[in-house]
């Protein structure tokens, strides 16, 4: 029933509208929406056979701090992979409330600015992910932290950022997923055909490259298999994981690093934004030998509520 | 005393006239100014947006080319420059100098805009003593 009511809001919102359109669609940047702004908007997400469909609504409390509501499920089960790899929606089927806040904001000309925004996210578990070596992992709480610096102009924007998601372990259970990490750089420029004055389409166009780390899981008891001598303890793997416990032992087809690069595109007219994206792998190197990930591709749609306050 | 049919009827014909005449109210007409930051056509949409849900605004154009916002007020309008000011801030921008055309009263080299409490440098000596005359000066 609980998964009902869920799917039907969420649905609800899909029909209002449907994508972060401030900024590129999978890397950071540090955007917000206006005092009293608020936005609806829908993502569907592709990766290894996955699709998930998030729905978010954004509201600007202030023109530096924005609050975002996100709960993006699974359309399909598959074998998951795991790890956030889009800035702003979490990567796996949670609901998450995230505060962004624009503490750094130096408006230098006509067109231009710098700044910078930190985030901080909480969720929780909306849908179990099936795994083929034991019973679900735990994924709550998730605690989410980033921050994202960039230049934007009329002809280019320039992002990095940097971001890390926390799984805690609530019930005591050891079982749990891994914390990920996401970095990314994007490099965006608006062609001098869409340098038309408003109102008129905007559409810019960027290059993003993400890198992605995500640690091995965890499980506790006698259930976990056994790994490998030496071939899980590689890399920023162990740097990061939960403090290992006497009975827990890392999962040995979980976690690892990737590199991904591509094309995506906004475009902007009145309230309606739609962006959409490809990244494909450049390099990947897996702590097991689960399935290796391909592209990731994204499309979204946002409706924007742009009064501001009375 | 008697009234007589004739200065009965320019009595009223008077108070009528007197009744029609808006009085001259010293407000702001035109607004044409600069702000920084805006480098898109949803940055454009949502400050106009915002700065048109003031009372008294008759219309807003945003250039983003010049980034420039030009706005018309309504006669009658208690729109301040620190309004407009504000409303621009909390979309994330940064209001620059302005051209304004306002009506007011000059005291001294100051221009008062009457009923905003704002007033303005503004170096017309020739017209210190002319009382509320419509005039367009930069403002920064």
């Amino acid at each position: 029933m609980k998964q009902i009511v869920f799917l039907c809001i969420c649905c609800f919102c899909t029909t209002q509208a449907w994508a972060d359109a401030h900024g590129p669609a999978f890397g950071y940047s540090t955007t917000t929406l206006g005092s009293g702004d608020s936005s609806i908007e829908t993502v569907l997400t592709w990766r290894s056979g996955v699709a998930m469909l998030g729905p978010r609504f954004s509201y600007g409390v202030t023109e530096n701090l924005q609050l975002s509501i996100s709960a993006p499920f699974d359309l399909n089960y598959g074998q998951h992979p795991v790890g956030r790899f889009t800035a702003t929606m979490p990567g796996e089927p949670l609901a998450e409330a995230l505060v962004a806040w624009r503490f750094h904001h130096a408006l230098t000309g006509v067109g231009t600015r710098n700044e910078s925004t930190l985030y901080m996210g909480v969720g929780g578990t909306t849908q179990t992910l099936p795994r083929t070596d034991g019973p679900p992992l735990n994924r709550e709480p998730s605690y989410y932290i980033a921050a994202a610096t960039g230049h934007i102009s009329r002809s280019y924007y320039v992002w990095a950022g940097g971001g890390y998601q926390f799984y805690g372990h609530w019930g005591g259970s050891e079982d749990h997923q891994s914390n990920s990490l996401l970095t990314s750089v994007v490099v965006g420029w608006r062609p001098q055909f869409f340098y038309k004055d408003y109102p008129r389409p905007d559409v810019r166009f960027f290059w993003e490259t993400t890198g992605d780390w995500v640690g091995m899981a965890r499980r506790g008891g006698t259930s976990a298999t056994t790994p490998p001598p030496g071939g899980h303890f590689r890399s920023l793997a162990t740097l990061a994981s939960p403090a290992p416990t006497p009975d827990s032992v890392v999962l040995p087809n979980s976690g690892g690093e990737g590199i991904y690069s591509g094309p995506s595109f906004l475009y902007t007219y009145r309230d309606i934004a739609i962006q959409g994206g490809v990244l494909f792998p450049l390099w990947n190197q897996l702590n097991g030998t689960q399935p290796s990930e391909g592209i990731r591709s994204f499309i979204g749609v946002s409706y924007f509520f742009l009064k501001g306050r009375r | 005393m008697t009234l007589s049919w004739r200065s009965t009827f320019r009595g009223i014909v008077l108070g009528g006239l007197l009744l029609a005449i808006e009085p001259v109210r010293a407000e702001y007409r035109r607004i044409q100014m600069k702000v920084y930051g805006l480098d898109c056509e949803l940055c454009a949409r949502g400050v106009g947006a915002s700065i048109h849900r003031l009372a008294g605004v008759r219309s807003v154009e945003v250039s983003l080319k010049t980034g420039t916002l030009e706005i018309e007020l309504n006669p009658g309008n208690t729109i301040r420059m620190s309004d407009l000011r504000n409303r621009i801030r909390e979309n994330g921008f940064r209001p620059m100098g302005a051209t304004v055309t306002a009506v007011g009263r000059f005291n001294g080299s100051r221009f008062e805009v009457l009923g905003t409490g704002e007033s303005y440098d503004v170096a017309i000596p020739s017209v210190k003593s002319v009382d509320t005359p419509e005039l367009t000066f930069d403002i920064r």
